[in-house]
C-alpha cells in the first residue's frame, strides 16, 4: 500500500512535468517552466544542506554559478567544434564542477555547523563572486559569457532550438535528480546528516563523525547545484556574474525557506510560488521585491515550516474527516484578510504611481483625490479590525477540528 | 612614499573607526541576544536616508541628533514585533529573518527614496582643509568623523564600565539567565540593547552618508564587510572587533592605495608572460584590484585556522 | 578473566584545576563495574575521558589493548564501546525507530553509504523494532522522540546506547530523575539487556549499585579510593569516611 501510494506520487510528479508545457503553452509560460524546472533542482539541493544537514549556507550560488560558467565554457567548446557531444550532458558537466567546487570548499567549511559554517559560506560566496569579477577572461567580467546550444551532434533528431525542447529536456534532468535527491535521503547518510542536525555530538558517540557527515551531503548538494547551473546555462545560453553571488545565494533561502524547509517538497512548492512570482508580478508591478520582502518575512514569523508545513498541519484534521469544519472559518478570516492585503497594496501602489488615472483590479483610481486615499486607509483600517476580530473564532474552529476524541495517545 | 602612506593610514583610520561604530553594535547585539543581526548594515543606510531628508528641511545638524533616534526606534520595534516572535523557532530562524529584514529594508528605501544617489552633503561649517600635509589635504569633515567616533566609543565604554545598566548588560552577556532569575528585566535589556546598537548604526549612517555616497545599496558595500570583522574579531568581543575593525579599514586603505601587482612580483622573479597566456588576468592583477576580497579572504582564513577568531572565546 | 578496558595513570586538568588526579583502573571482560562517588568527585569527566569527549592531560586509557585516550569519539565507539549520558542526549526530531536505528547503522557496516537504501534493509529494520521491544518502545516507534515522556525518554537513551551491540557499555546515572517504580523497571530492563556484556555504571542509589555491580571503585575527588566486591566497599573504613562525611555535609 504505502508502495503504491509513494509510486503514484512519483508517477503524478511525472506526468505534471510532462503535460505543464500542453496547458501552458505561450512562450511566457514556457519560458516559465524553464525557469521552474532550474529553480526547483536548486531548491531542493539548498534544502539538502539547510533542512535535512541543518547547515545555513549564504553562499550555495557558488557550486550553481561555477557549474552555469563552465557548462556555458562547454558549450563554446562544442561550437568550435574542440569537442564532440550532444548539449543533452552539459547539465552533468554543470554537476561534476558543483561537485568539484564543493568536495574543495568542504574539506575545510563542514568542521562546524551553525554561524561558524553560515560566514565561511559568506566568505566563500564573496570571495568567488568578486574574484570572477577581476578574472574578466574566463568569467567575462559585468557583461557574463554566452554560448550557442545548438551546436553538436543531434540528439535523436533534437537540436534544442526551441525552448520547448529544453523544456523536456530540462523535466527529463529534473525528474531525475528529484529522485535521486529523494533517495538520497532514505541511505544511511541521508539519515545520518539529519542525525548530525538534531545532535551533532551523540552522532560522534554512535561512531560518526559530524564533520564527514556534513561533508557528503556538501558534496551532493554541491552536484545537485551544479547540475541546476548547467541547466540554466542550456536555457538562456548564458550566464554572469549575478548568477554567482549574493544575489543568488539569496534567492534560494528565500525559495527553500517559504516552500518549507522540514519537508522533501517543501523547495518544490517554494521555487514554483518564488518562480511565478518573480515572472508574472514583475511584469504587473515595478514593487514586487517589495512584496516578496514581506511575504518572505511575514512567513518566518507566522509559518515557521513554510507553505508546506502550513499544508502538513492539516494533516490530522484530514485524517479526522473534520477539514470542513475548517471551511467557513477560513473563509471568514481570509476575506477580510485579503480585503486587508489589497486595500494595502493599492495604497503602496498609489503612492508610487505617477500616472493622472491609476488602474487597478480593473477600477478606475485618481491618486490626486484625497477622496480616493481615505476610501482606501478606511478600508484598510476596517478590514485589519475585521480579520483581528475573526482570529479568535479561527482558533477556536481550529481546535475542534483537531481534538483527538479519545486518549489514543496520551497513554501507553 | 611618506605621503602615501600617512593618508592611507589617516584615510584607513576613517574607515576602521566608522567599521567599529557599526560593528560594536553589532556585537553587542550578538553577545546578548545570540543573534547575528544580517540587516545592521540597513540600518546605518536608513540612518543616511534619515539624515538627508532632515538635511533637506532642518540641516545636518538636526539630522545628526535625531536620525540615529529614529533608527534607535525602528530598531527597537523591530526586536519587539519581529524578532522576540522569532526566537521560539530558534537560532537559524533569527539569522533568516534578519536577513529577509535586510532584503526588505532595501526595498522599502528604493520605494520612499528611489534608486537613485541622493546628494546628501556634509555642512558648509566643515567645508575645509583641517590640514594641508606634502601638498595633500585632510578635510576637516573627515577630522569630524574620527572625532565623533571615538568620543562615541568613550561614552560606550563609560556606560559599559561605570553605569549599573552597564554592569547589567555586561553580567546579561556572561550568564543572561543569572540576570534574569535577579529579577532584571531581560527582554527590556534586549530591547533597549538592540535600539542603542541599531542608534549606533544610523549615527554611522549619518556621518558616513555625505562621504561613502548615500544610495541604496550602500548597505550591501558595507554590510558584509562588517559581518566579517564581527566574526574576525571574535564573536561577542569588543576589543576583538575594535581591532579587526582597524585591522581591516587599515589593509583595505593599504591596498587601494599602493601600486604593486602581480607583474612586479614576477619581473622581481625574473619571470614573464604574453598577453595571450590563458592566465593573464592572474598575472596583471594588482593589490587595488583585490582590495576588496582582502576581508573576505581573511575571514575565510581565521575561521579555517582559528574558528573563534582573534579574541574570541566562544565557540557556537 | 581477561581485561578490557584499562586505565592507567589517568589525570585532567581544567586550567590550573585538577580534576582527574591520577586514576588507575582495570576492568574485566564480561563484569558489572559501578562508580561512585560523592557529587563533583569527577565521575562524569572520567566518562568524557574513557569516551573521547576529552582529551586527558596524562596517562593512557586501553580499551581492548588498543590506546584510545584523545581519541575522537567516532573511532573509540567503533571500536566497540558505547555509552549513555546522564543529562538525555537523543535526536529529538527524529522518531523513535530512527533514533535506534542510526545508533545501528555504523556496527552493521553500513558507514557512510549513500547507495543502500535504509527501507529495503530488512535485517536492520528488525533488530531496530527488537531493540525498541526491548526497551518497551515499540508501540511509540514512529513518535518524535523529543515529545516522549521522561522515562521514556531514558529508555531511548539506553537503547541508543545498547543497540549497537557494544562490548564495552558505559551508563551515567542511568535512572537519574525517575520515580521509583520507574526506577525498578529501568534496573530490569539494563540487566536484562547488558546480560552478557560488560558494564559500567555512575549511578547514586546505593541500593542499584549493590544490587547490579560485581564491582565498586569509588572516586574522590579525582581519586580512586578503593576498588573491590561490594561487601568489602561496605566494610571499607575510607570510604566510609569519605561517604558518610559527605552525607553529613550535604544534607
Amino acid at each position: 500500500m504505502g508502495l503504491i501510494k509513494k509510486l503514484s506520487v512519483w508517477i503524478g510528479y511525472l506526468v505534471a512535468l510532462l503535460v505543464a508545457p500542453l496547458f501552458f503553452d505561450s512562450i511566457l509560460a514556457i519560458s516559465i517552466l524553464n525557469q521552474m524546472t532550474i529553480a526547483i533542482i536548486f531548491a531542493l539541493s539548498y534544502n539538502m544542506l539547510l533542512g535535512q544537514g541543518g547547515m545555513l549556507s549564504f553562499g550555495h550560488a557558488v557550486y550553481f554559478g561555477l557549474g552555469g560558467f563552465l557548462a556555458v565554457h562547454a558549450l563554446i567548446l562544442i561550437e568550435h567544434e574542440t569537442v564532440f557531444f550532444s548539449i543533452t550532458f552539459i547539465p552533468a558537466i554543470g554537476g561534476i564542477i558543483g561537485l568539484l567546487a564543493a568536495v574543495f570548499i568542504g574539506s575545510f567549511s563542514t568542521r562546524k555547523a551553525g554561524t561558524v559554517f553560515a560566514m565561511i559560506s559568506l566568505g566563500i560566496g564573496e570571495l568567488v563572486a568578486s574574484s570572477s569579477l577581476i578574472f574578466s577572461d574566463f568569467f567575462g567580467g559585468e557583461a557574463g559569457i554566452s554560448g550557442d546550444r545548438t551546436f553538436g551532434p543531434l540528439f535523436f533528431g533534437f537540436d534544442f532550438a526551441q525552448n520547448i525542447e529544453i523544456y523536456y529536456l530540462s523535466a527529463v534532468w529534473v525528474f531525475i535528480a528529484t529522485i535521486f535527491m529523494y533517495l538520497f535521503t532514505q541511505t544511511p547518510a541521508g539519515r545520518m546528516a539529519n542525525a548530525v542536525r538534531e545532535n551533532p555530538e551523540r552522532a560522534e558517540f554512535i561512531g560518526y563523525s559530524a564533520r564527514k557527515v556534513r561533508f557528503i551531503s556538501f558534496c551532493a548538494s554541491g552536484l545537485f547545484a551544479g547540475i541546476a547551473g548547467g541547466l540554466f546555462a542550456l536555457n538562456y545560453e548564458f550566464i554572469t556574474e549575478e548568477n554567482l553571488n549574493a544575489i543568488t545565494s539569496g534567492r534560494v533561502l528565500l525559495m527553500a525557506y517559504i516552500g518549507g524547509l522540514g519537508y522533501f517538497i517543501g523547495p518544490i512548492i517554494g521555487a514554483v510560488i518564488l518562480t511565478l512570482m518573480n515572472s508574472l508580478l514583475s511584469n504587473y508591478s515595478e514593487l514586487w521585491m517589495l512584496y516578496l520582502g514581506i511575504m518572505f518575512l511575514l512567513t518566518v514569523m507566522f509559518l515557521p515550516k513554510g507553505f508546506a508545513g502550513f499544508i502538513m498541519m492539516h494533516q490530522t484534521a484530514w485524517v479526522k474527516g473534520s477539514l470542513k469544519q475548517l471551511a467557513v472559518p477560513y473563509l471568514i478570516t481570509g476575506i477580510p484578510a485579503l480585503l486587508f492585503s489589497t486595500a494595502c497594496v493599492a495604497i503602496i501602489e498609489m503612492s508610487a504611481s505617477e500616472e493622472e488615472v491609476f488602474h487597478y483590479l480593473g477600477m478606475e483610481l485618481n491618486p490626486h483625490s484625497i477622496f480616493t486615499w481615505v476610501i482606501a486607509i478606511i478600508i484598510v483600517v476596517a478590514s485589519f479590525y475585521a480579520t483581528r476580530r475573526s482570529l479568535l473564532q479561527l482558533a477556536n474552529a481550529w481546535e475542534s477540528a483537531n481534538e483527538i476524541p479519545d486518549s489514543k495517545d496520551s497513554e501507553s | 612614499m611618506l605621503e602615501v602612506f600617512i593618508f592611507a593610514t589617516l584615510n584607513g583610520l576613517v574607515t576602521g573607526l566608522l567599521l567599529f561604530m557599526l560593528a560594536s553594535g553589532l556585537t553587542l547585539i550578538f553577545s546578548m541576544m545570540g543573534v547575528l543581526n544580517f540587516a545592521h548594515a540597513s540600518f546605518y543606510m536608513l540612518g543616511a536616508y534619515f539624515a538627508f531628508s532632515i538635511s533637506q528641511y532642518i540641516g545636518f545638524w538636526a539630522g545628526l541628533i535625531f536620525a540615529p533616534l529614529i533608527v534607535g526606534v525602528l530598531g527597537a520595534l523591530v526586536e519587539r514585533y519581529g524578532l522576540r516572535r522569532v526566537h521560539k523557532s530558534g537560532h537559524v530562524a533569527e539569522l533568516v529573518f534578519t536577513f529577509g529584514l535586510a532584503f526588505l529594508i532595501e526595498e522599502i528605501i528604493q520605494f520612499v527614496w528611489g534608486r537613485d544617489t541622493k546628494n546628501y552633503q556634509y555642512p558648509d561649517l566643515l567645508d575645509f582643509p583641517l590640514f594641508t600635509l606634502f601638498g595633500q589635504e585632510f578635510s576637516a569633515y573627515r577630522g569630524f568623523m574620527i572625532a565623533i567616533s571615538i568620543g562615541i566609543f568613550i561614552c560606550l565604554y563609560r556606560v559599559l564600565t561605570k553605569s549599573r545598566i552597564g554592569i547589567i548588560i555586561q553580567a546579561a552577556i556572561t550568564h543572561p539567565n543569572t540576570v534574569a532569575n535577579l529579577g532584571h528585566n531581560v527582554p527590556l535589556v534586549f530591547m533597549g540593547v538592540f535600539g542603542v546598537g541599531t542608534a549606533l548604526a544610523g549615527l554611522a549612517g549619518v556621518i558616513a552618508g555625505p562621504v561613502l555616497t548615500t544610495f541604496p545599496g550602500m548597505a550591501a558595500v558595507l554590510g558584509s564587510i562588517v559581518f566579517v570583522i564581527v566574526v574576525i574579531g571574535g564573536l561577542g568581543s569588543l576589543a576583538g572587533a575594535f581591532i579587526a575593525s582597524l585591522l581591516i579599514g587599515l589593509l583595505q586603505s593599504y591596498a587601494i592605495a599602493s601600486d604593486v601587482g602581480m607583474a612586479d612580483f614576477l619581473n622581481l622573479i625574473g619571470v614573464s608572460f604574453e598577453r595571450s597566456h590563458p592566465l593573464n588576468d592572474l598575472w596583471t592583477l594588482t593589490l587595488p584590484q583585490v582590495a576588496p576580497i582582502l576581508p573576505y579572504l581573511l575571514l575565510v582564513l581565521v575561521l579555517v585556522f582559528r574558528p573563534t577568531g582573534l579574541l574570541g572565546k566562544r565557540e557556537e | 578473566m581477561s581485561i578490557i578496558l584499562s586505565l592507567n595513570n589517568v589525570r585532567k586538568n581544567f586550567g590550573a584545576t585538577e580534576i582527574i588526579r591520577g586514576v588507575s583502573l582495570d576492568i574485566k571482560r564480561g563484569e558489572k563495574h559501578a562508580i561512585i562517588g560523592p557529587n563533583g568527585a569527577g565521575k562524569s569527566t572520567l566518562y568524557h575521558l574513557i569516551s573521547g569527549r576529552h582529551n586527558v592531560t596524562s596517562g593512557t586509557i586501553k580499551f581492548k589493548d588498543k590506546e584510545i585516550q584523545n581519541k575522537p569519539p567516532f573511532e573509540i565507539a567503533r571500536l566497540g564501546l558505547a555509552r549513555s549520558f546522564q543529562v538525555t542526549n537523543i535526536f529529538p526530531r527524529l522518531n523513535v525507530f530512527e533514533n535506534i536505528r542510526c545508533a545501528l547503522l555504523w556496527s552493521n557496516d553500513y558507514r557512510y553509504s549513500f547507495w543502500h537504501l535504509l527501507g529495503k534493509q530488512t535485517e536492520l529494520n528488525e533488530k531496530a523494532m527488537h531493540v525498541l521491544e526491548q526497551i518497551g518502545l515499540k508501540d511509540k516507534a514512529l513518535y518524535p522522540s523529543g515529545e516522549l515522556a521522561y522515562a521514556q525518554q531514558r529508555a531511548l537513551e539506553l537503547g541508543i546506547a545498547v543497540a549497537s551491540d557494544a562490548e564495552l557499555i558505559m551508563l551515567d546515572e542511568p535512572v537519574a530523575g525517575m520515580s521509583h517504580s520507574e526506577a525498578e523497571n529501568a534496573v530490569e530492563l539494563i540487566k536484562r539487556i547488558t546480560q552478557g556484556k560488560t558494564l559500567i555504571m555512575v549511578e547514586h542509589d546505593m541500593n542499584i549499585v549493590f544490587d547490579v555491580a560485581d564491582r565498586i571503585s569509588v572516586l574522590v575527588y579525582g581519586e580512586l579510593i578503593a576498588t573491590d566486591e561490594p561487601k568489602n566497599i561496605r566494610a571499607n573504613q575510607k570510604v566510609q569516611e569519605a561517604y558518610l562525611g559527605e552525607v553529613a555535609t550535604s544534607a
